[in-house]
């Protein structure tokens, strides 16, 4: 399977198809549809933020819905104040990363779990913070803006135009990070989460990659809060809650950290479980979430991405015979450790399945 | 690999599948129209456009309010008294309508679990599926974010849970929405009237929410004593998500005011504040909202016998309470409730006593709209006047003429007395 | 003064809560290399059994004992039917399945239960004694006491008894303490049980306070994640000092820092702990981890 999609034929031909289908689905979809395909890049964008500072760097962050806020409130202060759009948009990237860096270079020399704790408190310090300041944001009664109206000589309605807005601007932000984790960075990222002492001796040093990773999150989580906006056309305090960014670390395991393509599936399932929970009975949707939140990785430890690579270990599992060698067994992308391994892959084995992983 | 297809095959096959997808896609129809995007269900009336959501024996409505998670009891009972209300009637034959048609109406719900960005998604997907009104749903800043949307979709969002002055102030901006309780203004202003109407000096300390809930209340209070001999001697704010207000009580007790504003709208730390402010030796009187007042669930374990005085401020009977055993509403109320209500709420919060109300002002609406339109049911429904919804307390009544008010504005300041409330004597 | 040592008190009060849960955190992470999100949703789940059976006419301490022990069973069974998958491998996905818990087991209590607030009857008697002006409630007393018991209980657990040892040992080193002839499955249950229970005792203990819900320890449990890492996430006596010093420093910030006020008192926690922890990243109390390359 993977030699079949490495030729470039078939790339071609998957990435025509995608493409159209990307660009066809607006003109004939609903504004329902559209809307939610729309809040999917959204998320997807914050999603990708999160994934590189965890995913692929191993540091826990639970504020990234923070990051998410603050981009949404500048954007809705830029869009009031009436600046250019531009400016706006890079203005919701610039802050939010320079709050992010300035948080990482304070924190980035903690151990794991502490770096988590001063994470969370960005969105708990950052809602009444919010509140604070009513001319700002509104204060707690929120904000709404509406802008990107469709120009009349696209012949689009709002909704579609605004689906190509933010799809054009989230495929543009995905291409930077995935040339970001393919690159020399996104391989230092690896090896600064399997083993920092590893990266330590081959001369990264794991704290500058960690204030970088962590900053890039900040910037991806300020440009989706533009998005967001663009799209919702209302911000709160409640946009910075800390269930926002627990979900977000549920919904990006859920789809697969460290993979791209695993981001893109945990925005999917981040906007669409809820409402199919709702379909299924609107009073138990935390029991149905839970569940499904379970199942999921009962199945699919190594997340949603990892199916394609399940389903051939289940079916082949049954052909094999023993012999075959532990290198036949590593995952063709996604996290290294996979849960359902419980021999796991020892210490010594990470550096080198940290340079063999293609992070997709 | 183990396949048996040849590469050319798969490349086919793979784009075969890809392509069918797209089509699944692209295979939601566009909508003709981008206002109500109803799926053609919707408007198959012979007279006049139909909005979507209502034929010759139907009609729908939506809401989306929080259904799990901390809010999650008022906002079941935001949907399982009205829901009570308008089985009870279907079943009894249906709507009276002004157009001469007898209709059935349902109502589609959905969690939003107090978060504007689903509450939003609640929205669309409601109108998706083609709802004629959106109604009664409980929250804030869930409402404030679909307020834009509703009002530029021409979708009415009315009779709102929220005591929040923003959905109704404005209704010639705002023409498709407004509230259905009294303001926390009007709650806090008629608190004020009180002290005013004494006519001597009192000290006041208030404990509000730091929102605009709060601000709400502090406002009316002050707009009411404003030139008056009751001062505000301290204040202090808390968060719903606080554990305890007892830092707050202590911080207010050092002020030994004669009165206490406790805008507090969560029920666990209104029972914390009562105890809190009798333990320090603090016995000031005590004003409550209307949501957290309740006897047995905040008075009685807060120990409010314990002051001289327990002020709120009522809209409806108290259908569990022994004083109302013998009226007919309560009587219906109770059996809708347990027939059709009780499956979404499992305990009474005022709320569902409101949205039954709820239920039929849109009943008495229904039977002004002449026509099938969502235009005709807002003219209808914001000419009510006089009407004794069932559950409202004597001497209160709807009245949805007035541009910048509520359907409901009058509020009857109460007493607690032992058992429960009565009137408010003078202070 | 006198106004300032009742927020102290009050400080303690609130403290003990955040501890409470704190300890639970603890035990988990020193038994099992795991924090678990589900900490206070299983505690709740544990509350309500104890309130159901007090709605049956079950006396009060009955019911208490035999939430302990359905809390204990609860703690054991997620361990070793939920959690064992995946405690050997990524550790983030362990904790996304702790948040998994965390929803699903809230969505249990409130499918019984419902979310409204209910009323839990207290152990100790509502009175308040005067000392020197100072109004201390006797629950918040009681709560102290109980809180101290535990830890002091736990501690002799760890340090003391043959329980204790295997414990540790199984979460230094899981395959030579399993080579060593230790039950390593039995021991990883009996940490994770007592760690319920644990949650079960602060269920109790806030819920005539906060009155039992669903939801009833969610942002206890942001407080009691801080508490646990900032006394150093293996040191019970730590968490619960950690606990008792975010509630004091919370209150007296908030009531004489103007700029802070009611509303970002909570911040003043967080920015402690960050300068702590800079200054000592094992946190108060916890051992400095040297890791052999």
């Amino acid at each position: 399977m993977k030699a079949f999609l490495a030729r470039p034929i078939v790339r071609i031909i998957l990435a025509v198809v995608i493409a159209v289908v990307i660009i066809v689905a607006p003109i004939t979809s609903s504004p329902y549809v559209n809307y939610q395909l729309s809040i999917i890049a959204v998320f997807a964008v914050a999603l990708l933020g999160l994934n590189i500072v965890m995913g692929y760097t191993g540091q826990v962050s639970l504020g990234q819905s923070a990051f998410l806020g603050l981009g949404a409130y500048i954007a809705a202060y830029g869009v009031r104040m009436e600046w250019p759009i531009v400016l706006t948009f890079l203005l919701c990237c610039v802050i939010p990363a320079a709050v992010g860096l300035l948080v990482a270079l304070a924190a980035a020399r903690l151990r794991g779990l502490a770096l988590a704790m001063v994470t969370i408190a960005l969105p708990i310090i950052g809602v009444p913070l919010a509140k604070r300041f009513p001319d700002f944001t509104g204060g707690s009664q929120g904000t709404s803006v509406s802008f990107l109206e469709a120009p009349d000589w696209s012949g689009l309605a709002d909704d579609q135009w605004r689906y190509y807005i933010v799809v054009a601007i989230a495929v543009v932000l995905f291409l930077l990070g995935r040339n970001l984790v393919r690159g020399r960075i996104g391989r230092a990222f690896a090896i600064v989460k399997s083993n920092e002492a590893v990266a330590l001796s081959m001369g990264i040093s794991p704290y500058r990659y960690k204030v970088l990773a962590f900053t890039v999150a900040s910037l991806f989580g300020g440009a989706a809060g533009f998005l967001y906006i663009a799209v919702v056309q209302y911000t709160s305090p409640e946009t910075l809650s800390f269930a926002t960014s627990i979900n977000l670390i549920a919904a990006m395991v859920i789809g697969g950290s460290a993979s791209i393509l695993g981001t893109i599936l945990g925005a999917i399932y981040f906007v669409v479980l809820p409402i199919a929970a709702g379909q299924i009975d609107a009073s138990r949707t935390a029991l149905i979430s839970g569940a499904v939140l379970l199942a999921v990785l009962f199945l699919l430890p190594g997340g949603l991405v990892s199916l394609p690579r399940r389903i051939v270990q289940l079916t082949s599992g049954a052909k094999r015979r023993g012999g075959s060698t532990p290198a036949n067994q590593t995952p063709t992308g996604g996290t290294a450790p996979d849960g359902t391994a419980p021999d796991g892959t020892a210490p010594g084995n990470t550096a080198e399945s940290a340079a063999q992983k293609q992070p997709k | 690999m183990k396949n048996s297809l040849g590469p050319n095959k798969r490349v086919v096959g793979t784009v075969a599948v890809l392509g069918a997808v797209a089509l699944m896609v692209t295979g939601c129809t566009r909508a003709a129209t981008d206002g109500g995007a109803g799926t053609g269900s919707g408007s198959t009336s012979t007279a006049a456009a139909a909005s979507p959501g209502i034929t010759d024996t139907t009609l729908s409505l939506g809401i989306s309010s929080p259904l799990s998670g901390p809010t999650a009891g008022p906002g079941s009972c935001s949907v399982a008294g009205l829901d009570s209300y308008l089985e009870a009637q279907n079943a009894a034959g249906g709507f009276e309508f002004g157009d001469g048609k007898t209709r059935e109406v349902t109502l589609t719900y959905l969690d939003d679990t107090y978060d504007p960005a689903k509450a939003v998604s609640n929205y669309k997907q409601l109108v998706n599926d083609g709802i004629f009104a959106y109604v009664g749903a409980l929250g804030t800043p869930t409402n404030a974010a679909i307020m834009p949307l509703a009002n530029k979709d021409e979708v009415p969002q009315v009779l709102l849970i929220t005591g929040a002055s923003a959905f109704s102030k404005d209704q010639a901006s705002n023409p498709w929405t407004f509230g259905l309780l009294p303001t926390y203004y009007t709650e806090g202003n008629t608190f004020g009237k009180l002290l005013a109407d004494a006519g001597k000096p009192i000290t006041v300390a208030v404990l509000s929410q730091n929102d605009d809930f709060g601000k709400d209340y502090v406002a009316g209070l002050n707009d009411a004593i404003k030139g008056t001999d009751v001062k505000v001697v301290d204040s202090a704010t808390y968060e719903p998500t606080d554990t305890t207000l007892d830092s707050q009580v202590t911080q207010l007790a050092n002020s030994k005011a004669d009165v206490l504003l406790s805008a507090v709208s969560v029920t666990p730390l209104q029972v914390g504040v009562l105890t809190k402010a009798q333990s320090l030796g603090w016995l000031p009187r005590i004003f409550l909202p209307s949501n957290t007042s309740t006897p047995g669930t905040v008075v009685e374990p807060g120990g409010g016998a314990a002051y001289p005085a327990v002020y709120s401020t009522s809209l409806t009977k108290v259908p569990a309470s022994p004083t109302f055993a013998e009226d007919e509403d309560v009587k219906a109320y109770n059996a809708a409730f347990e027939a059709y209500g009780s499956k979404i709420a499992s305990v009474f919060t005022p709320h569902c006593a409101w949205s039954y109300a709820e239920g039929a002002i849109l009943g008495e609406a229904f039977k002004g709209m002449e026509e099938p339109t969502r235009d005709s049911f807002m003219t209808a429904l914001k000419s009510i006047k006089g009407f004794d919804a069932p559950l409202l307390l004597d001497g209160i009544s709807v009245d949805t003429t007035q541009d910048d008010q509520p359907a409901i504005s009058g509020l009857t300041l109460v007493q607690y007395n032992g058992k429960g409330y009565a009137p408010a004597a003078a202070y | 003064m006198a106004y300032t040592i009742q927020l102290i008190v009050e400080g303690f009060a609130t403290g003990s809560i955040y501890g409470a849960l704190a300890l639970a955190i603890v035990l988990v992470n020193r038994s099992t290399g795991l924090i678990n999100f589900a900490q206070g949703s299983m505690g709740v789940l544990s509350t309500f059994v104890a309130f159901g059976l007090i709605q049956l006419g079950v006396p009060l301490l009955v019911a208490m004992l035999a939430a302990f022990v359905f809390a204990f069973l609860l703690g054991a069974g997620v361990e070793r039917f939920v959690v064992r998958r995946f405690e050997r491998g990524d550790p983030d996905t362990a904790v996304v399945v702790t948040i998994g818990l965390f929803v699903f087991i809230a969505g249990i209590a409130a499918l019984l239960f419902g979310y409204e607030p209910r009323q839990f009857p207290s152990l100790f008697p509502p009175q308040s004694i005067n000392i020197a002006g100072v109004f201390v409630s006797m629950r918040s007393v009681g709560t102290i006491i109980v809180l101290i018991a535990v830890m002091i209980l736990l501690q002799l657990l760890f340090r003391f008894t043959k329980l204790g040892l295997a414990m540790r040992a199984v979460a230094d080193n899981p395959q030579s303490a399993g080579l060593s002839g230790l039950p390593v499955s039995r021991l990883l249950m009996i940490g994770w049980g007592l760690a319920a229970v644990l949650g079960a005792i602060a269920g109790v203990l806030v819920a005539p306070q906060l009155f039992i819900s669903p939801t009833m320890l969610d942002f206890a449990l942001v407080y009691a994640l801080a508490a646990a890492i900032l006394g150093g996430l293996d040191s019970p006596v730590g968490a619960v000092v950690a606990g008792w010093f975010i509630g004091i420093v919370e209150n007296l910030a908030g009531a004489y820092v103007d700029v802070i006020g009611d509303d970002l008192k909570i911040a003043v926690p967080f920015i402690f702990m960050l300068i702590i922890l800079i200054v000592r990243p094992q946190g108060l109390f916890g051992r400095k981890v040297t890791v052999r390359i």
